[in-house]
């Protein structure tokens, strides 16, 4: 069995993701989140013993490219129509100065 | 200002992180312009800068590159093992939620910074350096709702160096900048134009009555040495002031008011950032085999401390030495080559960096319609023009006001000239050492002038100035002033 994910835990990881969640949603990623960890402990009962944490397993090292610009074929435009609100080519968001 | 005794009481920590912006043509993960300062908001982006699903980003060798050189330019050489990690934390120039950057394998561990302090090197440590993209820029319009973002700048290669606390006082925090920002022009890792944030300083500063660190505060996104230097001053002052008064320092973020020269808290952190680092799977390790460490040493130049201790024979001021030390890259990146390769000859040398000094380097800096950037002297003009010119001055042809006058028009003008005494000659720069015809125009100057010669002969000597400068204007400035002055002496039998 996983640690279980506490209200406080909850409340951390939505603030953490600038989310605020109502009770209800509190309750209810109470129970998703806890469901994920379950099926993921899974995991936990492997024998790791000896071994390197893993994090890549395709074995590839130094996938570089060369200093060029590169035209992907997305026009800026085309770029900023996935942006709601947009002001002078800026996107605009809600205020960012004066919050925690 | 608080008293000194509570200044002594109290022992200031300094550790300074800094931001560079590398000088790579594109982005450190994708292909959009990297540094196109003033473009059009959000012009210069992809997928990739935008976060959107699917998106591959591929690292640019050049940035690996580039950190190798800042690792030679620190006194290190950097990891053969680095990889890249995410940075989680949610904010509207973020688009992907997430930084990437390297959490516990950086590119660059250790290496050192030299600050010259009271005539004393001080070595300042490094911790490590790491690769990351830069995030978007956000603007706060006064007295609006909303904050807007451009992404031009998001994905833009970072070299975040991070010091060891070895600062104790403001002037140490600002040397130390203005070396790493040196080193950094010199190893040609960035533009370091700090008027565009191409270097950013995060200035912590804590003080101590006792031998335990203090709480200490960090003020963001400094982007010159002056207000390094301000901010420390400020913070020092008043976090003694608050202790003095029994508080406590909080541990919080702060913005610098240029204006006000203060600092304001921007942020109070309440616990640690919880960042949730993951190595990122989409970019693989970097691994740096010796062979390319080796060819990018081949091609590091000789950094500003090493020219610091060789031109330190010349005994000029430290500020001297900054302003040679900033005109190398300025000009042709042979300036400081030149000097050393007349140090042999000591006089020489510091009459060559006076010319650079006084003649040369203001020349280029002028700021009026004529615009003198492009006529920087080409290593072996330069080595022509002032060894000739030297001979000139060694063999007293000429006195300094022409020679001034002299090297500025040949450097404005940018002309070549092969004979620099028939040069001068025939543009009248060489003075008049022919005694014959400088002891008649004399004699015509001390007939027309008898109150002034009765006053030197009743011991106003003085007033023999009045008379050499009636003799050097009648000769257009041409005359040797010495030899007037020995003339009119043995006419007057002084």
């Amino acid at each position: 069995m996983a640690k279980k994910l506490s209200r406080d835990d909850i409340l951390k990881l939505a603030k953490l993701s600038r989310l605020s969640l109502t009770e209800d949603e509190v309750h209810d990623f109470d129970v998703e989140l806890n469901t994920i960890l379950d099926f993921i402990s899974a995991l936990e009962s492997a024998k790791v013993d000896n071994l390197l944490p893993t994090d890549q397993v395709n074995g590839l090292t130094n996938v570089l490219r060369d200093d060029c610009l590169i035209d992907y074929g997305y026009s800026t435009e085309s770029l900023l129509e996935n942006v709601s609100n947009l002001k002078d080519h800026y996107i605009k968001v809600p205020k960012m100065i004066g919050e925690s | 200002m608080i008293k000194k005794e509570l200044l002594q009481k109290y022992h200031p920590t300094i550790g300074i992180e800094c931001h560079v912006q590398l000088k790579t043509i594109s982005k450190l993960f994708s292909g959009s312009a990297n540094g196109i300062n003033d473009a059009l908001p959000n012009s210069q982006t992809n997928h990739i800068d935008f976060g959107l699903p699917g998106a591959l980003p591929v690292t640019n060798s050049n940035a690996i590159d580039l950190a190798i050189r800042a690792g030679y330019a620190l006194h290190t050489t950097a990891q053969k093992f680095s990889k890249f990690d995410r940075k989680h934390y949610f904010y509207p120039d973020l688009p992907m939620g997430y930084q990437i950057t390297q959490y516990d394998f950086p590119i660059i561990k250790g290496g050192y910074i030299d600050i010259k302090i009271d005539n004393k090197i001080k070595r300042i440590g490094i911790t490590r350096a790491h690769l990351e993209s830069d995030a978007g820029k956000s603007l706060h319009p006064a007295g609006s709702d909303y904050s807007l973002v451009d992404l031009n700048r998001a994905g833009s290669p970072l070299l975040e160096i991070v010091s060891e606390p070895d600062m104790h006082s403001a002037i140490e925090a600002r040397i130390y900048a203005f070396e790493l920002f040196l080193a950094m022009k010199y190893a040609e890792v960035s533009e370091a134009n700090l008027f565009y944030g191409n270097m950013r300083f995060d200035v912590n500063v804590s003080v101590s009555s006792t031998s335990k660190l203090g709480v200490r505060t960090e003020t963001k996104n400094l982007n010159s040495f002056r207000s390094i230097e301000k901010t420390v001053e400020y913070e020092i002052e008043r976090q003694i002031k608050i202790l003095e008064k029994g508080g406590v320092i909080k541990q919080e973020t702060r913005g610098y008011n240029d204006a006000k020269q203060i600092t304001i808290v921007q942020r109070i952190k309440e616990n640690a950032d919880d960042y949730r680092y993951m190595p990122d799977p989409d970019i693989p390790p970097i691994l740096i085999t010796d062979d390319h460490l080796k060819r990018i040493h081949k091609t590091m130049p000789v950094l500003p401390d090493v020219w610091r201790s060789r031109l330190s024979v010349l005994g000029f001021s430290d500020l001297q030495i900054n302003l040679l030390l900033m005109a190398q890259t300025d000009t042709d990146n042979h300036l400081l080559d030149f000097i050393n390769n007349n140090l042999s000859d000591l006089n020489k040398a510091k009459t060559f960096v006076n010319w650079i000094i006084n003649i040369e380097l203001p020349i280029y800096q002028n700021n009026d319609e004529n615009n003198f950037k492009d006529n920087i002297l080409v290593p072996n003009d330069r080595e022509k023009l002032f060894q000739d010119a030297y001979l000139l001055k060694e063999a007293n042809k000429i006195n300094s006001s022409k020679l001034t006058a002299l090297l500025e028009t040949i450097i404005k003008t940018n002309i070549k000239i092969d004979n620099l005494e028939q040069w001068a000659t025939d543009n009248g720069y060489l003075q008049n050492s022919n005694e014959e015809e400088l002891t008649r125009i004399i004699q015509d100057i001390l007939s027309t002038n008898p109150k002034v010669v009765s006053d030197i002969m009743n011991g106003e000597v003085k007033a023999i100035g009045f008379l050499v400068g009636q003799v050097m204007s009648q000769t257009k400035g041409q005359a040797n002033p010495k030899i007037v002055q020995d003339i009119i002496k043995q006419s007057l039998k002084l």
